[in-house]
């Protein structure tokens, strides 16, 4: 009788320190997503502080290309307004976001595509870096993208995972989306030179 | 002999691929930082002369030294995938170029096959080298010479702007120092441990086998023994207590004793190896910077 209810405290105890532990790792690992998804959202914020540099330097040396460069700055505000709390990051908010995202990137396309027409410009050393920085950062949003989705995929893999997700379902960890590959919309601009 | 190898190896390596343009995985990439703490430039196609790769593996010890900032060079004439910014980018991140407190690796990337000329920064360089910046000194010192097949006088003077910008940037501050504090702790404790030990055992030598107490004294002590380097001498004590008298004998070295062992001690581990920003046995070592995409890249 003694020894029945020595196992038994000692099979809860055993089973409530593995409780703890799993828990505190899906947290950090949560915590780890959020990073990443802030990581993401800080360089598209870095490519939308470029747009309107970029856009003024445009404008000294192609003013009637009117019509491209207002596409470039809707695009931007549009993007711009839209910011995505980690926590209630949804499939169907990602989509909405890189569609944003992704409308921003084919009108600066646009853009640089019409520069071509334009030798002063291009010739513009003040042009010139404004469009490495740009590369650079379209750059960096595809590092922290693919790293945004390997992040969450180690979580999710983890939530759903047998032993563990018993705690996920208990705790409401829910599952975290990825990125999508790019289909034309959302392809970064080809920056040529 | 493991020098030796590893130079039959690249010059069979350059044997086989002068010819033929070889596409290169990061994994292929021979890492010469790794065997010599002192170079930097991975030219394993033979693109650079001899004279240019010395001077820059010069330019860039001399920039470690002065700043830990770590470089990675590689020349080549073709890379799997054919995509410049993320070859340099993935040669950065997984062969962990940089410290890793400061982040501040560098990965300059040429491939004669994709016509790039690639820069890839880690996280603590994208202030002191942006974007801007790497393009800049593409577009001014390399591109040209590049265009012409004169990859030599492109890389040099780019390897030189870059240095320019970065020497003296940062100092080049411990970066190993957390990592030597752990052994300190282990070192520590076996300090303290051995001399735990070490007093038990004295203690136990100052009883009296009799009346177990601490209150013997030395009365005199003879030479019995002198052989190989050791003296075995005989004690004798009296314990204060009870008036016991015992002996004890005790082995010892001899500080006299000039055997065969002769002059000079066993030499550990020759040659320059290890130290400082490396750390390893064999050569340096990357410190595992990360990075974040940041660089430039130039087609020519």
């Amino acid at each position: 009788m003694k020894k029945s209810t020595i196992i038994i405290i000692a099979v809860v105890a055993i089973v409530a320190i593995w409780g703890v532990t799993s828990y505190n790792g899906l947290v950090k690992m949560d915590e780890s997503v959020n990073t990443a998804w802030s990581n993401v959202e800080n360089q598209y914020q870095r490519r939308a502080d470029l747009i309107p540099n970029l856009v003024n330097t445009v404008k000294g040396y192609a003013a009637h290309e009117k019509e491209t460069l207002e596409a470039v700055m809707s695009a931007r505000s549009k993007a711009t307004q839209m910011t995505i709390d980690a926590d209630n990051l949804t499939p169907e908010k990602l989509k909405e976001y890189q569609k944003a995202q992704g409308e921003i990137g084919s009108a600066l396309g646009r853009l640089l595509a019409i520069t071509e027409a334009y030798p002063d410009l291009k010739a513009n050393e003040n042009f010139k870096e404004l469009q490495a920085q740009l590369e650079g950062t379209e750059n960096r949003i595809s590092v922290e993208r693919r790293n945004f989705n390997e992040v969450a995929r180690e979580y999710n893999t983890s939530i759903r995972t047998f032993p563990k997700t018993i705690i996920a379902g208990m705790c409401g960890f829910d599952k975290r989306p990825y990125f999508e590959a790019e289909e034309g919309a959302n392809k970064a601009p080809e920056v040529k030179f | 002999m493991r020098k030796l190898f590893l130079i039959c190896s690249l010059l069979c390596l350059l044997g086989n691929t002068s010819l033929q343009a070889k596409e290169y995985t990061i994994k292929e990439i021979p890492m010469v930082h790794l065997q010599d703490r002192t170079r930097y430039v991975s030219n394993p196609d033979g693109i650079l002369s001899e004279s240019a790769v010395s001077t820059m593996d010069q330019i860039l010890y001399q920039l470690e030294q002065n700043t830990g900032i770590q470089t990675l060079v590689v020349a080549v004439t073709g890379i799997e995938g054919g995509d410049c910014f993320d070859f340099a980018y993935r040669l950065g991140k997984e062969m962990g170029v940089g410290q890793k407190e400061r982040d501040n690796g560098l990965v300059i990337l040429l491939s004669t096959d994709e016509r790039c000329i690639q820069f890839a920064t880690g996280y603590g360089l994208e202030g002191v080298l942006p974007d801007a910046i790497c393009k800049r000194i593409q577009s001014r010192y390399m591109v040209e010479p590049f265009g012409k097949g004169d990859w030599d006088t492109g890389m040099v003077e780019g390897i030189r702007a870059v240095n320019g910008y970065l020497d003296g940037s940062m100092e080049n501050i411990g970066a190993e120092e957390e990592e030597d504090m752990f052994p300190l702790y282990i070192f520590g404790a076996f300090f303290l441990g051995a001399l735990g030990l070490t007093g038990l055992a004295v203690w136990y030598q100052n009883r009296c086998p009799k009346c177990k107490k601490h209150q013997i004294q030395r009365i005199s002590s003879r030479t019995i023994e002198r052989a190989n380097g050791f003296i075995t001498e005989e004690t004798t004590y009296l314990c204060q207590n009870c008036g016991h008298t015992f002996t004890r004998k005790t082995k010892s070295s001899d500080p006299n004793f000039r055997g065969p062992r002769g002059g000079s001690g066993p030499i550990f581990m020759g040659g320059g190896f290890g130290g400082r920003g490396g750390g390893g046995f064999s050569g340096g070592s990357f410190g595992g910077g990360s990075f974040g995409g940041g660089g430039a890249g130039s087609r020519f």
